[in-house]
C-alpha cells in the first residue's frame, strides 16, 4: 500500500469502521431484539428469552413461507446457472461486434428495473394463457440472475486454455466428452460461487416475487412484509430474520471453504491456478 | 508401404482477407523427423493445425497414407499434438493425463495401466505418475505431453514449438532427446519451430516458410549449404548477402563483379545465372587474413566491429568498395582473441567454393527480424 500519511490512514482507519457499523449495526439489531423478552423491539433491554424461536417455529405459514422461498431460490440457482454455463460457452465463440452484442443483451436485466420486468412477465403469462405460480417466480428469478451467472462462469471459461480442449478432441474424446471430462470440472468453482450469488438473489427478492406468486403461496419476503404491520407477527419475524442471517453468513463462508478445497484438490497442493478476481470478489459480496 | 506419409496438395488457408498458407506442396516422408520452420506469421502453426484437423483448410488436401484427411475431425484422425502450452489437464494426475487418449478408445483397464507406465518409463516419469501436472517443473510437463501423445501410437506427432517455454540449457538437451525418441518410436514427426538452429539439430527434413509459401524444402545439409534464394541463406544462419554482377564463366564457376574493380570467382549456386543478383557466403568461410596478403578472391577491408563469443570471435569488416560483412573467426589459440580489434585493416579471403551465387529471377523480400549485415535488399531483380 502506498503511504497515505497519518491523516490519510485516520480518515481511511474511520471511512472502514464507518462502513462496517454502517453495513452490519441493522442485522447485530435484528439478532440481538429475537432474543429480547418483549413483544416490541424497543430499549431498554428487557431480558434473555428464546421464546420467540419457538413461537416463530410453530407458525406454519411463517416457516412455510420460508421453505418455500428457498426452494424456489434453490431451483432458481441450478437453473440459472446451467443457463449461464450455456450461454457463456456460447459466447466464447464470438468475437468482435457480434460479442458485444450479445454480452449487451444477455446482462440486460441487470439494468431493467425489476418491477418493470415483473409487469411484463405477468403481461406474457397471462398471454400465454398461464396465471401466477411459483413456477413463474423461479422462471423470474432465472431472468434476473442470469446475468450474474455469466459473470462469474463466463471470466472462469476464459481463464482455460483453449488448447486443453482440443487436446481433448485430438486423443479421441467426442466434444461432449470434452467438456463432460475437462472443462466442467475446471469450472466447478465457479459453478459453485454462481449458485450461491444466484440463491441468495432469488431468496430475497420481492418485486418479481409479488407479482408472480399465487396468492395464498407468500415467498419469505412477501409473507416478512405483510406481517410487519401485525403487531403480534414482529418478533416471530425478527427471530426467523436473525436465523436466517446466521444461515446465510455459515452457507457463504462454507461455500467458500469448500471451494477453495475445490480449488487445491484440482490442481494439486502447492500449485495454483489462477483464479478470476471478479469471481473471489463476487463470491465475498454474496451475502449483501 | 511405411506408414506416416503426409502429403499437403495445394493446401490453402484464408482468414479474411489475409492468405495464412498458400497452396503449398510439401511431402513430409514416413518415420521422418520433419521440420516446419519459418519466422512468426509465417503460416507454419496454421499448416500444423490444418494436418491435426484443428483447422480446415479453404482449398486443397491433406493426405495421410495416401487417404484424404479433409474434413476428418480431430478424433478421428490418427494424428496426435504435442502443443505450444502442453494444453495438459490440470486436474487430472500425470498417470490419467496419459491414459485419457486410451481410455478414450476403451482400452482394457490393465492394458492401459501397463502402457501408460511404458510410455512413462520411456519418457523417465515413472516416478511422478500420480503427481498433478502443476506439481512438475516445465520439462517434466512437456514430457507428460509428449508421453500423452505418443501412448495411442499415432501414425504422425505434431509438436507446435514444444520446447519454446523452456531454458536455454534444457532446450538444448530436449532436442537431442526428442531426436532420440523419434528414432526409437519411428514414427513420423512434423515440428514446427522459429529457431533455425533447433530444426537444423532434430531434422531429417525442413521446409521453410515464409509468407504462407515454401522457400525450400530440403535436408538440413542443402538448406545450410546450397539456399535455394536469399530467404533461405538469410534465414538459416548469419549469412552474408551482396548484390553483384554475373560476368561470364570462369574455372569451375563464373565470374561475379561486387563493385567497379572487384571481380571474384564463385563456384557454386546457380551457376547459369547472368546479370544482376546475389552472392552469399557465410560468416564462417570468410578467411581473415592480415593486410595485404596476396592471391585471387581477396578483398581489402578494416575491422569495424568485434563480438567476443567464447567460442570464437564475430568480426563486422567492412569492406574497400563500401559493404560490411560478418566473418566468424574460431578461437584456436590464445592470441585470436587480441589480434583482431576495431580498426585493424585486414584482407578478407573469399574462397570460390564459398561464394555461392544465386537465381536472379526471385524476388523475396527479406522479413524484418532478419539477421542481414546487408543493406536492405531491393525487392525486384531485374534479370
Amino acid at each position: 500500500m502506498k503511504p497515505v500519511g497519518r491523516f490519510g490512514a485516520l480518515s481511511l482507519n474511520v471511512y472502514f469502521w464507518a462502513f462496517v457499523a454502517f453495513l452490519f449495526a441493522p442485522l447485530i439489531v435484528l439478532v440481538i431484539f429475537s432474543m429480547n423478552n418483549s413483544m416490541t423491539p424497543t430499549l431498554p433491554l428487557s431480558g434473555f428469552t428464546t421464546k420467540w424461536f419457538d413461537q416463530a417455529f410453530s407458525n406454519s405459514e411463517l416457516t412455510g413461507a420460508v421453505v418455500r422461498s428457498a426452494g424456489i431460490a434453490l431451483t432458481t440457482s441450478v437453473f440459472a446457472t446451467a443457463l449461464g454455463v450455456m450461454a457463456s460457452i456460447g459466447l466464447m465463440a464470438l468475437r468482435g461486434r457480434a460479442l458485444a452484442l450479445a454480452v449487451a443483451t444477455l446482462l440486460l436485466p441487470l439494468v431493467v428495473p425489476y418491477i418493470s420486468l415483473a409487469v411484463g412477465l405477468l403481461i406474457l403469462l397471462q398471454t400465454l394463457g398461464a396465471g401466477p405460480s411459483l413456477g413463474a417466480v423461479v422462471l423470474g428469478h432465472a431472468v434476473i440472475t442470469l446475468p450474474f451467472a455469466i459473470l462469474v462462469v463466463l471470466p472462469r471459461l476464459r481463464s482455460l486454455d483453449p488448447a486443453m480442449n482440443e487436446a481433448a478432441l485430438d486423443l479421441g474424446a467426442s466434444s461432449l466428452a470434452a467438456f463432460r471430462l475437462i472443462t466442467l470440472p475446471l469450472i466447478v468453482p465457479a459453478l459453485v460461487s454462481s449458485g450461491i450469488i444466484c440463491f441468495v438473489t432469488s431468496f430475497d427478492e420481492f418485486a418479481i416475487a409479488s407479482f408472480l406468486a399465487p396468492a395464498g403461496q407468500p415467498t419469505y419476503p412477501i409473507f416478512l412484509y405483510a406481517s410487519v404491520r401485525t403487531p403480534a407477527l414482529l418478533p416471530d419475524v425478527i427471530a426467523i430474520g436473525a436465523i436466517v442471517i446466521v444461515a446465510s453468513l455459515l452457507l457463504v463462508v462454507a461455500a467458500e471453504g469448500g471451494r477453495r478445497w475445490a480449488e487445491r484438490r484440482l490442481v494439486g497442493a502447492g500449485a495454483a491456478l489462477e483464479i478470476p478476481v471478479e469471481e473471489a470478489a463476487i463470491s465475498v459480496i454474496a451475502p449483501g | 508401404m511405411s506408414k506416416g506419409e503426409v502429403s499437403l496438395v495445394s493446401l490453402t488457408k484464408r482468414f479474411g482477407e489475409f492468405v495464412a498458407v498458400d497452396a503449398i506442396d510439401v511431402q513430409i516422408p514416413p518415420g521422418g523427423f520433419f521440420s516446419l520452420l519459418g519466422p512468426s506469421g509465417c503460416g507454419k502453426t496454421t499448416t500444423l493445425r490444418m494436418i491435426g484437423g484443428f483447422e480446415q483448410p479453404t482449398s486443397g488436401q491433406v493426405l495421410l497414407d495416401g487417404r484424404d484427411m479433409t474434413g476428418t475431425p480431430p478424433s478421428k484422425r490418427p494424428v496426435n499434438t504435442v502443443f505450444q502450452s502442453y494444453a495438459l489437464f490440470p486436474h487430472l494426475r500425470v498417470f490419467d493425463n496419459v491414459a485419457f487418449g486410451l481410455r478414450r478408445q476403451r482400452v482394457p483397464r490393465a492394458e492401459v495401466r501397463q502402457r501408460v507406465g511404458e510410455i512413462l518409463e520411456l519418457v523417465q516419469l515413472g516416478s511422478l505418475a500420480s503427481r498433478k501436472p502443476g506439481q512438475l517443473s516445465g520439462g517434466q510437463q512437456q514430457r507428460v505431453a509428449l508421453a500423452r501423445a505418443l501412448v495411442v501410437q499415432p501414425e504422425v506427432l505434431l509438436l507446435d514449438e514444444p520446447l519454446g517455454a523452456l531454458d536455454a540449457k534444457l532446450r538444448r538437451e530436449l532436442q537431442l532427446e526428442l531426436k532420440q525418441l523419434q528414432n526409437d518410436v519411428g514414427i513420423t514427426f512434423a515440428y514446427v519451430t522459429h529457431d533455425q538452429e533447433e530444426a537444423l539439430t532434430m531434422s531429417d527434413r525442413i521446409a521453410v516458410l515464409n509468407r504462407g509459401r515454401v522457400e525450400q524444402a530440403a535436408s538440413p545439409r542443402e538448406l545450410y549449404e546450397e539456399p535455394a534464394n536469399a530467404f533461405v541463406a538469410d534465414f538459416l544462419g548469419v549469412s552474408n548477402l551482396m548484390e553483384a554482377s554475373v560476368i561470364g564463366p570462369s574455372g569451375d564457376g563464373v565470374e561475379v563483379r561486387l563493385a567497379e574493380g572487384i571481380t571474384l570467382d564463385a563456384h557454386h549456386g546457380n551457376l547459369a545465372t547472368r546479370g544482376a543478383t546475389k552472392v552469399v557466403i557465410r560468416p564462417e568461410r570468410i578467411q581473415v587474413e592480415p593486410a595485404g596478403s596476396g592471391g585471387a578472391n581477396r578483398v581489402p577491408g578494416m575491422v569495424t566491429n568485434v563480438v567476443y563469443l567464447g567460442s570464437g570471435l564475430q568480426l563486422t569488416i567492412h569492406l574497400g568498395f563500401g559493404r560490411d560483412v560478418t566473418a566468424l573467426v574460431a578461437n584456436t589459440d590464445e592470441d585470436t582473441a587480441t589480434r583482431w580489434t576495431p580498426g585493424a585493416p585486414v584482407t578478407c579471403h573469399l574462397p570460390p567454393t564459398a561464394m555461392r551465387v544465386l537465381g536472379n529471377e526471385q524476388a523475396t523480400q527479406l522479413p524484418a527480424a532478419a539477421h542481414s549485415v546487408d543493406e536492405p535488399a531491393p525487392t525486384s531483380v531485374v534479370p
